[in-house]
């Protein structure tokens, strides 16, 4: 039972002469659910990467299932019978489940697929793990949650003895989370060995075994998660200790409604949705995946063509036109950075430049000062970067976030949408987001701020609105007495009746 | 650590490219008794490149959005015919060739409209246009050539700086300082590079994305547009069926340059530079004696053997 399937020691790696891993190493046992944590950068996702075969590592030895491992094609590490399950999942999107499944080991005569037998194994795992859908559903019609466990039944089909996940509850709900955790625990009792990446502290407790911190690309320590705490993980991972309290901000001007929006509709996504912001106001906007929060805020800006309703701004309509309503001070900080947020191919400081260009630009552009105030958003947000002249690309997750925001505050927009701002990302780097928002509404700028991470609503917001369904249920005060069960009470009302 | 900068092979590959290939030619040639770096011919081969070079900066800026352009050697056609005829009914030239630009205005806003507004992939759209556009080419004449007008026109082409700078490097030298510095100093030109680069992060940042869609798909088509009078002043003949497979040039000529095909990255002096060497060979195989055929031949493998080489730093990532 306490035998080792994975044993990875003095693991070596580095990208353009600095340093990501610094002789770290990881020993998981099989039936053990072995937690990797730390802020991002720490390394956790290039120690999986070289453990699946996509980076190659300089120094340092993997013993798997009592063999040593040579560097290999991440081919050739499925079939040794590792899996990892990426947050971006590894699924053709336009092919069905069992194509999915079965994708790379069809069974063929030579000349046709055998789709019958793929169908009837396929159903097999999937039965295993609870997914009730036919074989034969595309992928693309699939959410998050079931691509998931396609993902996890393709690895079962794989022969899997060690299954990676990394963040697996990202972006799925509490419900869907239970489920996943099931499966879990389904997987660990048949031996097989599970590397969780995660930054849910709750969840942590709920699911690992032990847990493994990294920070900086180093091997902090090992525990046994019964028998540490919260806080003594935190510690590990930053280094000092983290409040979680609630942010009191006096610079609400409840007088001075800075956005109005009313009746505001877009197809059956933003159903007649209503609300005012104010000055130097945090709105949390707290709500299920898919309860038509960024659809909101998207069409506030203008990036979906609203169907009905009008939104007011400092007293005047505006109307549709995004890039007008960006000049004039509205922006939109996107959940999906990679996508949405940041041009990965080019460099920090072209990046921070590019809704900026009007400054830098009289009319020629200002090189110079286009690297100067780059420097100086690197340093003031301490953003790891080998120079402002690096590719996005090659920053970890939250420094990318970090880019993004120096984005906008370049901007000096008076009203910033925040839309999932600490998502994947680190307590360590959660606080520094959080004193830039804090220090926005200081220069009377308005947050309204989407979020999944209930803490974190009522930790910063002023007040709370809950959307289901694509409507505002209700807007409530967070006036110290608003508990996280409150505004859960209300999110839930709506999935009860998607179910009917 | 920071502010250091990596001298990088990668970003000289192409110039390296290139004196290898003057330096093999050169070496061949002599060893065969013939002349080949001297700075008439050095001139002549810049002058040979200068069509394909003004066609591929529209290639180069259309691609680093991410699109390509397949009408602008049947732009070339169609604007040599066009101005041909409008010179012969006794147009004063200037007019005639602004009404050519004019052509390859309305052509390019015809292309970029459908691919940014209409949302049709710019492969199909560029290639129904080429098709059309030659089709025009050959209905405004009837399928046959035009000649036997006035030859000042030909001045554009065959007038020398000096007695030895041909007029087409002043036209390469001019349009590609202004786009070069366009592109790298401009809210316009950090626009292209965004579009290509993430059209969607480039759009939430304020950027008026479909406009420039179209306005560079436009300037496109003018620089095709004037390749075309390029074409004329130095032919002095215009054939409906000039031009075909330009577009081919240009484009190989923007990817030899290091112009990502999947846009936002690249950068437009290494085009010229791609123009030159696609010359050089031209010029060097020429001077040879090599078969037309293998030329071809030879050519194509050196479009390959380019980006093959340009990718060597994407390989040694993975």
């Amino acid at each position: 039972m306490s035998e080792n399937i994975l044993e990875m020691k003095n693991i070596t790696k580095s990208f353009f002469g600095v340093n990501v891993l610094k002789d770290t190493r990881l020993t998981v046992k099989k039936g053990e659910v072995h937690i990797l944590l730390g802020e991002n950068g720490a390394g956790k996702s290039t120690l999986i990467k070289i453990l699946s075969g996509a980076y190659a590592r300089e120094e340092g030895t993997i013993i798997f299932d009592g063999e040593e491992l040579s560097p290999m094609s991440p081919g050739d590490v499925i079939k040794k019978g590792i899996s990892v399950i990426y947050q971006e999942f590894n699924l053709v999107p336009e092919m069905s489940i069992y194509e999915n499944i079965f994708l790379g080991k069809e069974y063929s005569n030579g000349i046709r697929v055998d789709h019958k037998r793929e169908i009837k194994e396929s159903r097999e795992y999937m039965e295993k793990i609870g997914l009730n859908v036919s074989p034969k559903t595309l992928i693309s019609r699939l959410s998050v949650a079931k691509k998931q466990l396609v993902e996890i039944a393709k690895a079962i089909s794989n022969d899997v003895k060690l299954l990676v996940l990394d963040e697996p509850t990202a972006a799925i709900t509490d419900k869907e989370t239970e489920m996943l955790f099931e499966i879990i625990r389904e997987l660990k009792s048949q031996g097989i060995g599970i590397i969780y990446i995660s930054h849910r502290m709750s969840e942590l407790f709920e699911i690992g075994d032990v847990c493994t911190v990294m920070r900086d690309g180093e091997y902090v320590g090992t525990v046994n998660i019964k028998d540490t705490t919260e806080d003594e993980l935190t510690e590990m991972m930053v280094g000092r200790k983290v409040s979680f309290d609630k942010i009191e901000n006096e610079n609400v001007d409840w007088e001075d409604v800075v956005l109005s929006v009313k009746n505001l509709g877009y197809k059956d996504l933003v159903k007649n949705v209503s609300f005012d912001l104010h000055k130097g106001e945090i709105l949390g906007f707290a709500g299920l995946v898919g309860a038509g929060r960024t659809e909101t805020a998207k069409t506030i800006i203008g990036d979906y063509k609203k169907d009905s309703g009008t939104v007011f701004y400092k007293g005047k309509e505006i109307g549709t036109d995004l890039s007008k309503n960006i000049k004039n001070g509205i922006v939109y900080l996107s959940e999906d950075r990679k996508d949405e947020g940041l041009i990965l191919m080019h460099s920090v400081a072209e990046n921070i430049a590019l809704p900026n260009l009007d400054k830098l630009c009289r009319p020629f552009l200002n090189r110079r000062m286009e690297r100067k105030t780059a420097r100086e958003y690197v340093d003031s947000l301490k953003i790891k970067t080998f120079s402002e002249l690096t590719e996005a690309k090659n920053l970890s997750g939250g420094n990318q976030q970090k880019v993004v925001i120096a984005k906008w505050l370049y901007s000096d927009a008076d009203i910033y949408i925040f839309d999932e701002p600490t998502r994947g990302i680190d307590v360590g780097a959660r606080d520094e987001i959080y004193n830039i928002m804090y220090e926005l509404i200081k220069k009377k700028a308005s947050i309204i701020m989407i979020s999944s991470d209930l803490v974190e609503v009522l930790k910063m917001s002023d007040r709370v609105a809950v959307m289901g369904d694509g409507e505002l249920r209700a807007v409530l005060d967070n006036d110290g007495e608003l508990t996280q069960q409150d505004i859960l009470k209300i999110e839930l009302a709506e999935e009860v009746n998607n179910e009917k | 650590m920071k502010n250091k900068h990596n001298i990088n092979l990668s970003d000289w590959i192409i110039y390296i490219g290139m004196i290898g290939i003057f330096f093999v030619f050169t070496i061949i040639c002599s060893a065969m008794g013939k002349n080949f770096l001297n700075i008439n011919n050095v001139m002549n081969i810049v002058n040979q490149a200068s069509i394909n070079a003004i066609l591929a900066i529209g290639a180069s800026i259309v691609i680093l959005t991410g699109g390509i352009d397949l009408s602008v050697g049947s732009v070339v056609g169609f604007v040599g015919i066009f101005l041909a005829m409008n010179i012969k009914s006794g147009m004063p030239i200037p007019v005639a060739i602004i009404l050519c630009l004019i052509c390859g205005a309305v052509i390019g806003l015809f292309n970029g409209i459908l691919i940014s507004y209409g949302k049709v992939p710019a492969f199909i759209t560029t290639l129904g246009s080429m098709q059309a556009v030659r089709g025009l080419a050959q209905i405004i004449n009837g399928g046959q050539a035009v000649s036997g007008f006035p030859l000042e026109i030909g001045a554009l082409m065959k007038t020398k700086f000096f007695g030895v700078v041909p007029i087409g490097v002043l036209y390469v030298v001019v349009f590609y300082t202004v786009m070069i510095l366009i592109l790298s100093y401009t809210k316009f030109g950090r626009g292209i590079y965004a579009l290509g680069g993430n059209s969607h992060a480039a759009r939430l940042s304020g950027i008026k994305v479909k406009k420039l869609e179209v306005i560079v798909y436009i300037l496109c088509g003018m620089f095709a547009a004037f390749a075309g009078v390029m074409l004329l002043a130095r032919l002095l003949y215009a054939d409906p069926s000039a031009g075909s497979s330009y577009e081919m040039n240009a484009i190989a000529a923007a990817v030899i340059g290091g112009i990502s095909m999947s846009g936002g990255k690249g950068k437009l002096a290494n085009t010229v530079v791609g123009a030159i060497i696609l010359a050089t060979l031209t010029n060097g195989l020429q001077i040879m004696n090599v078969a037309t055929y293998y030329q071809t031949v030879i050519t194509g493998l050196v479009v390959i053997v380019a980006v093959f080489a340009d990718k060597r730093k994407e390989r040694k990532a993975e």
